[in-house]
């Protein structure tokens, strides 16, 4: 099994690294590069930075097409965490719109700093919604990792869990071979370590 | 339910972790000292993050931090912010590339403004830390020593000018004490800002840290107090806390 963290510049992607190895995933390939991810069985899209910046880099890289080839062609597991799990929606209003991935039908917006202290920081509860391969075995309400200013909302289903602050936002995603996590799971403890366990392996 | 956070700041200079004492720095052990003493491992399932500052005099050497803190890190899967002496893009991308979740930033938010705000926007609000030390309505920069000429209550609202995500405010008179909290200036602070609030200084056991993590804006409560929970301290703490009903994050096996 080798799984690629698609490195688009930004970020902590120790982190990501550091957790898949602690869960013994050994072919660990960081990279922007094609054919390293297009030789890889499973991507994780990471995420810290901002939406802006990370999708200029995307596209002048030639990203997005590559990432297009590989997520929807060929149907390759994808773990968008954070931002990367934004990107993987349709658009975000962080820095006046810009566009995303669009491989899900979610759209992103910044809390309002009116009614709640912003970034959205600390652990916070997920309620869990089965039946789910990222939670699978675990408990119905989870305490995970959150470090954001905006946040996804969906009006189809997308295989959606919630987690509420201020309003409910999609705390994470599934839907076929594609998956996000708004919190991180490579910070959120052995309750994380599970998600990225069930991804690797249920995926 | 947004939890609170405990947060375990380790004070790093020129090698070595130190006990803080109003800024005035005592050498306890090395990176060694400290896995031996400390195994981050094990204990970092009684904290919420951990933040690793370089206090160091005169030449910060922040190659040689980002080697400790790359070594730190190995196995911690809690956020971890890391700062001092960051004073250009490049320091804090070396820090974000050898294990920091979040920037910490000081001088530079007085410093260099703009500085901070390209970061900001590079690498997003929530990824940067201000670092604010005060003695009552004083603010200190450079570890401390410069006084600056804007009070207290005004520099948090620069802070916020600069968008940053989270305020670190630590009371230079409590530091190392062991006495509590400064908890008179965090209940002013604490009910005007606008972003989340760390409060640090004081702390010298499980009720202090109770105390002021359960007042309303306090998102989070740090101590560097080496000594103070050392061994089973951290866990039984915790412990402590989650029997007084604090709002704090569980991880079941």
């Amino acid at each position: 099994m080798k799984v690629a963290i698609v490195d688009y510049g930004m970020g902590n992607i120790r982190s990501i690294a550091s957790a898949l190895k602690y869960i013994n995933v050994r072919d660990i390939v960081i990279s922007s590069n094609e054919k390293e991810l297009s030789k890889s069985d499973k991507l994780i899209l990471p995420g810290v930075g901002s939406f802006a910046s990370a999708m200029k880099f995307i596209k002048g890289r030639g990203l997005d097409a590559t990432l297009n080839e590989l997520v929807i062609q060929q149907e390759k597991p994808v773990l968008g965490i954070c931002l990367g799990m934004q990107l993987l929606g349709m658009s975000s209003d962080e820095d006046g719109v810009n566009q995303g991935l669009g491989f899900i039908d979610g759209v992103v917006d910044v809390f309002d700093d009116d009614n709640v202290t912003v970034p959205h920081v600390g652990f916070n509860q997920v309620a869990l919604k089965h039946p789910s391969l990222l939670y699978q075995n675990m408990q119905d309400t989870l305490d995970f990792y959150f470090v954001h200013s905006h946040k996804m909302t969906a009006n189809s289903d997308i295989g959606q869990s919630f987690c509420h602050y201020d309003e409910s936002f999609v705390a994470s995603f599934e839907k076929g071979n594609i998956a996000g996590t708004q919190f991180h799971p490579e910070l959120s403890q052995k309750n994380g370590l599970n998600v990225l366990k069930n991804f690797m392996e249920l995926f | 339910m947004l939890r609170k956070r405990i947060i375990f700041t380790l004070i790093y200079e020129n090698g070595f972790f130190n006990q803080s004492r109003n800024f005035r720095l005592q050498k306890v052990g090395n990176i060694d000292w400290l896995e031996k003493n400390y195994r981050l491992q094990d204990i970092s399932f009684s904290l919420d993050e951990i933040i690793v500052l370089n206090a160091s005099k005169g030449d910060k050497d922040i190659k040689r931090f980002a080697t400790i803190l790359n070594r730190l890190v190995d196995d911690v899967f809690i956020p971890i912010a890391a700062g001092g002496g960051v004073n250009s893009i490049a320091d804090a991308e070396m820090l974000f590339k050898n294990g920091a979740d979040k920037i910490v930033l000081n001088s530079a938010l007085y410093e260099k403004p703009n500085m901070v705000k390209e970061i900001v926007q590079h690498y997003g609000k929530q990824s940067v830390v201000a670092s604010v030390d005060y003695i009552n309505q004083d603010v200190f920069i450079k570890n401390g020593v410069q006084k600056i000429d804007t009070p207290l209550d005004l520099y948090i609202k620069h802070i916020e000018s600069l968008n940053v995500g989270e305020v670190y405010l630590n009371s230079i008179e409590q530091d190392g004490t062991g006495f509590g909290y400064d908890i008179d200036t965090i209940q002013k602070i604490s009910s005007e800002i606008k972003i989340p609030l760390i409060v640090a200084g004081g702390a010298g056991n499980e009720k202090h840290l109770l105390k002021a993590i359960s007042m309303g804006n306090v998102n989070a409560v740090a101590t560097a107090n080496l000594f103070n929970f050392i061994g089973d301290g951290w866990p039984n703490a915790r412990r402590y806390m989650l029997e007084n009903n604090c709002n704090l994050a569980e991880w079941k096996s």
